[in-house]
């Protein structure tokens, strides 16, 4: 499936993007205060992505989600052979001495995890939806994917949410 | 220089709302529309030397039920604790023993890996330590907003209580005063929900600071409000002089009146003080 990419936003996404890097160039500032959302993604209302490629679902933050997150400093993950829950959280993600933690989008085994996260956090603010990949899963339920929003939805969600904050 | 030029008081007052002080405009705070003030339940146990383990776990449980609250689509009111620990160091998520400067199996105190952001603190007597237990979703969904507010919160109670004059200095959160840190913060979120929190060295003994790399800063040192205050005090005329000096005990209980009111102002909360009793621990 060719991926699209398309920038998602608003002078929200512009407000909040540019406030927490203050000190960036403002060529730098103006790519960056677009979040992007991909084609073929799955998302969840907690912010993160999943990509269902035949067995195994890789589930990792949204653009959107590291943006507001800041610099991440520690990735938590859970082993591989354990099980993740829809909506329950699998692992954490620490920025700016705030630790979140971060949801599973569907249920499943966890079948990898991304060991590079651990030397290199930066990859989730770098390359959220590529090397910033978090866990595989086995997925328990595919039915689960349904109740998940598509790129159009979750990007319409990102412009409420900011707006109403 | 590190008190404001006019201070304007001889003595330090048992509450805080007898000094008007021209507070400083917030910093780097985007202003939050104005809703209608919500309710925020207190435990105030600030007198109270509270064991790290069973504050750490009643935070927990508190968290545990707002998130079934928000789940059954209830009310989710947001909960404040402040307290005192018994000598504890705590570490962040992410926190590295190369911070401590003795091996964790003969630790002088008691060491807790936490699920909170940051490097390594210590707690303990004289230090107030608050724990917000709130939900974002009542306030603004940004953790950088919150960090901000929390140290607008602080630098408001040292200014407006104490005519300290204390700052941010970007990239490192917390509150100082020139090079000293006067509170460290650091926070868990789940589902919007945060807890841990900040704690405020008010007459803490910063002995047990040496022997760890605080908040893994290397170059940097951890003050107090009664270590300001003697500063002061040592440095000027006796005419100027803060008369009589508060005790430990004032100090804390000031500090901890200030702290409520700010945060209650700068969160838009009304503070609604609970009971509880130290047995229930």
């Amino acid at each position: 499936m060719a991926l699209r990419m398309w920038a998602s936003s608003t002078a929200n996404a512009l407000k909040i993007s540019c406030s927490s890097k203050p000190n960036v160039s403002l060529a730098f500032s103006l790519s960056r205060c677009f979040s992007t959302v991909l084609d073929g993604l799955k998302y969840a209302n907690s912010h993160e992505w999943v990509k269902h490629e035949g067995p195994v679902a890789t589930i990792g933050i949204t653009d959107h989600a590291q943006d507001h997150l800041g610099e991440v400093v520690f990735v938590e993950l859970p082993e591989p052979g354990g099980s993740v829950s829809q909506g329950k959280g699998f692992g954490a993600v620490e920025s700016v001495k705030a630790t979140s933690d971060v949801n599973s989008p569907i249920s499943g085994e966890v079948v990898e995890v991304n060991s590079k996260l651990s030397a290199t956090p930066g990859l989730i603010n770098s390359s959220p939806y590529e090397d910033g990949w978090m866990i595989k899963v086995k997925p328990s339920s595919p039915s689960e994917l349904e109740s998940l929003m598509g790129p159009k939805e979750y990007t319409k969600f990102c412009e409420e949410e900011d707006a109403s904050h | 220089m590190i008190l404001a030029t006019n201070l304007c008081f001889r003595t330090i007052p048992t509450t805080c709302t007898t000094i008007k002080q021209q507070k400083d405009p917030p910093h780097q705070l985007n202003p939050v529309i104005p809703t209608k003030t919500k309710a925020c339940e207190c435990f105030d146990l600030h007198k109270e030397l509270i064991p790290y383990e069973k504050a750490w776990s009643w935070q927990k449980q508190i968290v545990k039920q707002k998130k079934s609250l928000l789940q059954e689509h209830e009310d989710c009111p947001d909960t404040l604790i402040v307290l005192q620990h018994n000598p504890v160091y705590t570490m962040g998520t992410g926190s590295s023993e190369n911070y401590l400067n003795f091996d964790v199996k003969e630790a002088p105190f008691d060491v807790y890996r936490t699920e909170r952001g940051g490097e390594v603190t210590y707690h303990g007597p004289g230090q107030l330590v608050m724990y917000p237990i709130i939900n974002l979703r009542n306030h603004k969904m940004d953790l950088h907003w919150y960090l901000r507010t929390l140290e607008e919160v602080l630098i408001r109670v040292l200014s407006s209580t104490f005519s300290i004059k204390a700052s941010r200095i970007e990239g490192l959160t917390g509150v100082w005063v020139g090079n000293q840190k006067l509170a460290a913060i650091g926070i868990r979120v789940t589902k919007w929900i945060t807890y841990h929190g900040l704690a405020l060295n008010v007459t803490t003994d910063l002995t047990p600071f040496s022997w760890i790399v605080p908040c893994g800063l290397r170059h940097r040192q951890v003050g107090s409000i009664k270590g300001l205050l003697q500063e002061f005090q040592s440095s000027t005329q006796y005419a100027e002089a803060i008369k009589p000096f508060p005790d430990d005990y004032q100090l804390i209980d000031i500090s901890y009146k200030s702290l409520i009111k700010e945060f209650s102002e700068v969160f838009n909360l009304e503070i609604h003080q609970k009971a509880i009793t130290v047995p229930e621990f």
